[in-house]
């Protein structure tokens, strides 16, 4: 089956879900159904978009371009290749099982606004994936921002307006500093007339940008990803947001808004800057591995569950950037499943972290324990994603950080080299495996409590929501191949690009 | 003939004023209170689309008239046009908000709307101006009537209060600015831009009285745009008149000034303007910076809109203070203007909705849980400093992208980082509101709410535009860029 302006569909159906959401303000029940219908449908949609992809090619497909402000050489221009294709789906999937999931009772007041924030929020991430504009990347990188900003201050815990507002103003303040480099980039992309935002014609050009320039560039486009992703010391907004904010919130904001900021350097940052990758790179070497290591202690010694699954979220995000700057195919890779194994196993936990919750009330971990004896199929479900998150070979999160500390010890330049930070991030790791089992026998072992026994297992809707995320986690860790077969001729041109500035891409 | 053809709108404007007193006296009270606004909207439509109005659509294009009236002392072109539009959007804007509160408040409606109608027939000539003198007749008719809109709320003190520091201020500022005139004169020996302009080219910068005339210009025009250090008048004023005064005089006027900085300090001083951006760019960073660190600390929205308008004077002058990079300068400039009106206007008009004593504007606790007493005007009013704030899809967005480009292309890149930083400052500030409207739950003793369908219509349709623009912005680019092109072509 082939849908023709599929991109262009994925970013309008959920626009189209507004409206009848309007109509049916004043009845939860059809609200919801409406959501759920909507990002079904998008979810089905982005399989469409998926099945059309060619793999095998590095370029970019299914593109659409339309002038938009033609006097400025902006255009609306979308399209995906291998590193964003997979990323699409994802993000699709984990917004049908929020809405989902919230549909179920999680969300009891204001549920109209609630699936509206959500249908926006799915235009602004999905966006960001298929955006080859810089000026569309950026409308859609800020449309992101308003609608988690109101899911975290509306529907969130008590000091949630703390959180939110540090959210937005930490996330505000990389993307407006981004905003300036932009326009600088615009600026230098040739004589007046002539300026254009577009990817390709950018990268077409990108030699004539001068070391100096490429400096402060990557430096003011990091920033914005840097805080987005985030990379230690910009992370520390993700902690209040994450455990202020209402489950579904918590997995997107870890599941797809922390990947907006590793796709933006792979997409950008890397291959229009590659003097300033190479001269910022020592520096985001050293950051990431501090993040994986200071994410895992300080993950360790957390006594709220949320925040635990928080901070395990920086190590694991310290894996993507590390991947991506030993800038070699296999770490690269390795970053770019990563980012798809963080959405699907890190959504996982954060929805089971919030089931638990919302029976029994509690996220300190020493208040809870023994609730394996009454819930066997949460037990199961919650073993196999704490499994995968801490890096059990057969399951997902192993393929990726494998990869990525493989790629680390092939890295060969300053400082230190490979062999130094390899066997670092490998510690990493193995923290990883010491809190998430030690987390996980606190909460689910030890001794039954009575004030606990009444409490159901899983729902039809919340095993509804889980499976899909529990068969990824599986297929992806035993038979990764396919995914790596659609991401890695991209991804090997990328790095192309950011190996050899002077290196030239035939561009559509 | 051609002259009184050329200035059509501003003769319809003047005669809706005139019949507006008419039918004050002659309509009876329950006839008025809607009639006189059908009446205003009626003479702006007709202005804007008067036989040689401002033409929003091409094929009117061909019967505008361009070219120099009055024996010199009037110049209609696109530039001119740009402007009479805005100000016409802007003054329906202000009427169709208003007639609840003029009710409610025992204002003198009639006198509201003409009042209104007479300064932006003033702000309409500051645009038709190609000689000081009808620049300076056109800034008194603008701001005299503003004066008496501050205070047209005669029983409030604060409205008193308003009206008369920025009467003070107003009548100082346009002493300054007519002695600057005087010295301009004095140095070239014209009144006439076009003269002025040939005559600086042959003297240059380097000379006192040339120095002296720019300087007083500069303070007397910043004053009436509320530029930091001469924005002292502006908090009381803004604060004590009445809410939908006070909603068009934060955007009307300052569009004005800029229109007249445009056209002497850029075109007739254009000579001058590429040394005197230095100055420009300095006034723009503090501008800005002071007005989003005192609207920081402000807890009553209106007073924090206040500050806040001050600021984006700050954004506007960064954009003048980029001359150099030529006509992007000139379309981010008048990008800005308009799209400043529209969300500035429409954030003032939103604190209509609540009733409260005097011209007072709520608290940010008031404003607890508004999105659930009033769904739609918190929307209206989100859109609005969303759009204020800078965040994408609104038109408030572009407008910062649009400034943010000459003034690198100008290469004031720490104009840009500060700029971007600043607009991080007041991210803080108009999120702040939104989380009050809501994140909080309402209070007991909220003040009551104002129902007024006129205004959720009026408010609906500019904040609908606020983010059609903002997501089809070019035709409005295309626009301002023409409109520049007199200008800074």
């Amino acid at each position: 089956m082939t849908i023709d302006h599929v991109l262009t569909l994925l970013l309008v159906v959920p626009a189209f879900g507004l409206l009848p959401l309007y109509l049916y303000r004043n009845d939860p029940r059809a609200t919801k159904q409406v959501a759920v219908v909507t990002t079904l449908v998008e979810l089905v949609l982005s399989l469409v978009m998926l099945a059309q992809f060619k793999v095998g090619e590095a370029d970019f497909q299914l593109v659409e371009k339309a002038e938009w402000l033609p006097s400025l050489g902006i255009r609306y221009f979308v399209g995906v290749d291998g590193v964003s294709v997979l990323l699409v789906p994802m993000t699709t999937l984990l917004t049908f099982i929020s809405v989902l999931y919230s549909s179920g009772g999680a969300i009891k007041e204001r549920i109209g606004s609630f699936m509206a924030a959500f249908l926006l929020l799915e235009i602004g991430m999905v966006g960001v994936f298929v955006s080859l504009d810089l000026f569309l990347f950026y409308v859609m990188f800020e449309l992101m921002l308003v609608p988690m900003y109101l899911i975290i201050g509306i529907w969130g815990g008590t000091r949630r307006i703390y959180a939110t507002l540090k959210f937005v103003i930490f996330t505000l303040a990389g993307s407006l500093v981004m905003l300036v480099a932009i326009v600088a980039v615009w600026l230098a992309s040739g004589p007046e007339g002539s300026r254009t935002l577009s990817l390709p014609d950018l990268i077409a050009i990108r030699n004539t940008f001068s070391n100096e320039f490429q400096f402060w560039a990557f430096l003011a486009f990091g920033l914005a990803f840097a805080i987005k992703l985030p990379m230690f010391p910009f992370h520390t907004w993700l902690p209040d947001a994450h455990v202020e904010a209402p489950t579904a919130g918590s997995i997107i904001l870890a599941g797809v808004l922390l990947k907006a900021g590793g796709y933006g350097f792979l997409r950008f940052a890397l291959p229009l800057f590659p003097t300033g990758t190479q001269i910022w790179l020592p520096v985001i070497i050293v950051l990431s591995v501090i993040a994986i290591l200071y994410g895992a202690a300080v993950s360790t010694v957390q006594k709220d569950l949320k925040k635990l699954v928080a901070y395990s979220s920086v190590a694991h995000m310290g894996f993507v950037t590390l991947g991506i700057f030993v800038l070699n195919p296999q770490g690269a890779v390795g970053a770019v499943l990563q980012m798809l194994n963080h959405g699907f196993v890190t959504g996982a936990l954060f929805l089971f972290v919030g089931i638990q919750y919302e029976r029994t009330h509690r996220r300190v971990i020493a208040d809870l324990g023994g609730l394996a004896h009454h819930w066997p199929l949460y037990t199961t479900f919650f073993g196999v994603f704490v499994l995968a998150s801490l890096g059990l070979p057969g399951l997902n999160g192993f393929v990726g950080e494998f990869l990525v500390i493989l790629g680390t010890f092939q890295f060969g330049g300053v400082p230190l080299g490979g062999l130094f930070w390899g066997p670092l991030a490998a510690i990493g790791v193995i923290l990883a495996a010491v809190y998430l089992l030690w987390m996980f026998g606190r909460v689910m072992y030890g001794p039954a409590r009575d004030h606990y026994k009444l409490l159901p297992d899983l729902s039809p809707i919340e095993v509804v929501c889980a499976v899909p995320l529990l068969l990824l986690t599986v297929a992806l860790g035993v038979f990764p191949q396919p995914a790596i077969a659609i991401i890695q001729p991209s991804l090997d041109r990328i790095l192309h690009l950011a190996l050899d500035p002077t290196w030239q891409v035939a561009v559509r | 003939m051609n002259d009184i053809v050329a200035i059509t709108p501003e003769i319809v404007v003047l005669l809706t004023a005139g019949a507006v007193i008419v039918a004050d006296v002659t309509l009876s009270r329950a006839a008025a209170r809607l009639g006189l606004p059908l009446i205003v909207a009626v003479g702006l439509l007709a202005a804007l689309y008067a036989p040689n109005g401002v033409a929003l659509y091409p094929s009117q294009a061909a019967l505008r008239s361009t070219g120099v009236f009055f024996g010199g002392f009037v110049q209609v072109d696109a530039f001119t046009n740009f402007f009479r539009a805005l100000f016409i959007v802007l003054a329906l804007f202000a009427t169709l908000v208003a007639p609840t509160y003029l009710a409610r408040k025992q204002v003198p409606a009639g006198e509201y709307y003409a009042t209104l109608l007479f300064s932006t027939l003033g702000a309409m000539t500051i645009t038709l101006a190609t000689d000081l003198i009808t620049l300076f007749v056109g800034l008194e008719l603008m701001t005299i009537p503003v004066y008496v809109l501050a205070g047209i709320q005669r029983r409030d003190r604060y409205s008193n209060e308003a009206a008369l520091k920025y009467f003070l201020l107003g009548a100082f500022s346009s002493a300054l600015l007519v002695y600057g005139f005087a010295w301009l004169f004095g140095v070239t020996g014209s009144t006439r831009y076009s003269d002025i302009a040939n005559a600086l080219r042959t003297t240059g910068l380097a000379n006192g009285p040339t120095i002296v005339a720019l300087s007083l210009i500069t303070v007397g025009l910043g004053f009436k745009a509320a530029v930091v250090p001469f924005h002292q008048w502006t908090p009381d004023a803004y604060d004590g008149a009445p809410t939908p005064a006070t909603a068009f005089m934060s955007v009307a006027p300052k569009a004005a000034a800029f229109a007249a900085i445009l056209r002497v300090l850029v075109d007739a001083m254009g000579p001058l303007a590429v040394d005197w951006s230095a100055v420009f760019a300095a006034l723009a960073a503090i501008t800005m910076t002071a007005g989003n660190v005192v609207a920081l600390v402000q807890t009553n929205t209106k007073r924090m809109l206040a500050y806040s308008s001050i600021a984006h004077t700050g954004y506007i002058l960064a954009a003048v203070a980029a001359v150099s990079a030529g006509a992007s300068s000139g379309a981010a400039v008048l990008f800005y203007v308009f799209a400043y009106g529209l969300m500035n206007l429409g954030a003032f008009a939103c604190l209509l909705y609540l009733d409260l004593e005097g011209t007072r504007g709520p608290t940010l606790d008031e404003l607890n849980g508004f999105s659930r007493r009033e769904p739609f005007g918190a929307l209206t009013f989100a859109v609005f400093l969303i759009s204020l704030t800078g965040i994408p899809p609104t038109v408030g967005f572009v407008a910062k992208f649009l400034v943010i480009q000459p003034v690198l292309d100008a290469g004031y890149v720490w104009l840009a980082v500060v700029l971007a930083l600043n607009a991080v400052l007041a991210a803080f500030y108009y999120l702040r509101v939104v989380v009050h409207m809501y994140m909080y739950d309402p209070e007991s003793g909220a003040p009551a709410l104002i129902s007024s369908r006129l205004l959720s219509l009026s408010l609906g349709v500019s904040a609908f535009a606020v983010v059609l623009l903002g997501i089809v912005p070019n035709s409005l680019y295309q626009w301002a860029l023409g409109a520049a092109a007199p200008i800074l072509p």
